[in-house]
């Protein structure tokens, strides 16, 4: 069983002359917390949707869970959760009612991991999502997309918009979640000191391809510096 | 068991952890039989990856140092031959080094730095 969760091969994608993804080429193996770090604009959110198959690449193939992303069947769409990075819910809604709503579509939610992120996140159950802030609709998106206890997590800038101890209460729960040889997360960020603790994989995307990718232990025995150093090298700053 | 994980360091939090095991072994905090947290618990200890800690696990099993009984947990196998215990103490000189260096860059004296160096036994003691 030593399934890759995310393959991507040779993508290409541009948006009309732009020219976002260049040949990129990442493998993620099954039970590994994949940290992708980018600057801004750097294709990270193009890379995931194609991912995803939420869009097409111009080349190349992209594969999840063992099956192509464009034509993914139900049993793979109920392992896979994703917080994007815009988040665009129900506004109408009350925050329980959308976690309900949600929960009625997955036969194995998980109620208490549900509630045990609503009641540490303080997330006003009965507040309508519409008034919510950034970070609050942040956090009810990783409880959507945590819900149903999925194999395979992907997160666009997830603690982008949170405040530093919602952060931290986040990255602990990756931690925690990201059990060895089991689930595999990915996600995306700018922020280095976020991955040093929390990803046993970086990968770096620059000019629309990996730069480098692997374990972070190695890049480290390979540079000698901090994570944020390399990646501040590897862009000449 | 007490852990120290430094993450805008240039080593790797694997690196660091092991060594930090290994010197307890060679020390005697860490003391033949004695049974380690669990690769979960120590993860959420320490803030890091549960890839991380099993990875060091694995690797001081490799080493001999580590024993894993199956479905039982990782425990100290063996005491660390003399030779790395030695190794540990020049790696404790050079971090000293280190520090004598700064303080003389800092424009602390002996007589402080003395004192730095009690205050900081006396907290470990605590």
């Amino acid at each position: 069983m030593n399934e890759t969760a995310i393959e991507l091969r040779g993508l290409v994608k541009s948006y009309g002359k732009k020219a976002v993804l260049t040949g990129l080429d990442l493998a993620v193996p099954k039970g590994s917390v994949l940290g992708l770090l980018g600057t801004n604009g750097a294709g990270k959110t193009t890379m995931i949707k194609c991912a995803l198959g939420l869009i097409r690449p111009q080349e190349g193939s992209a594969r999840l869970l063992g099956e192509d992303s464009w034509t993914l069947s139900a049993a793979a769409k109920i392992r896979l959760g994703y917080v994007p990075q815009t988040i665009n819910l129900y506004p109408w809604m009350k925050v329980r009612q959308l976690i309900d709503y949600t929960a009625a579509f997955y036969p194995n939610w998980n109620q208490e991991l549900a509630a045990r992120l609503m009641s540490e996140w303080s997330l006003p159950a009965n507040d309508r999502i519409g008034p919510l802030s950034v970070g609050q609709l942040q956090k009810v998106a990783i409880v959507l997309a945590l819900g149903h206890d999925p194999d395979l997590l992907i997160l666009d800038e997830p603690a982008a918009s949170l405040d530093p101890l919602a952060r931290r209460q986040f990255l602990r729960m990756i931690i925690e979640l990201a059990e060895p040889g089991r689930r595999t997360v990915l996600f995306s960020t700018h922020i280095t000191a976020d991955l040093e603790r929390v990803a046993d994989r970086v990968a770096i995307l620059k000019a629309g391809r990996i730069a480098w990718q692997g374990l972070l232990e190695d890049l480290k025995e390979q540079t000698h510096v901090s994570l944020e150093d390399s990646f501040l090298e590897m862009h000449d700053a | 068991m007490r852990i120290r994980v430094e993450t805008s360091s240039g080593m790797p939090i694997t690196r660091q952890i092991a060594a930090q095991i290994r010197a307890q072994c060679a020390s005697g905090t860490l003391q033949h039989g004695q049974r380690l947290p669990s690769v979960r618990a120590l993860a959420a200890e320490l803030d890091v990856n549960q890839n991380t800690i099993l990875r060091v696990y694995e690797r001081l099993t490799a080493e001999g140092l580590l024993e894993r009984r199956h479905g039982d947990g990782t425990f100290v196998a063996d005491c660390v031959p003399t030779g790395q215990m030695q190794a540990q103490r020049q790696l404790l000189r050079q971090e000293i080094a280190r520090a004598v260096e700064l303080a003389k860059t800092l424009g602390v004296d002996a007589e402080e730095l003395h004192r730095l160096l009690d205050d900081e036994i006396t907290l470990i003691r605590d």
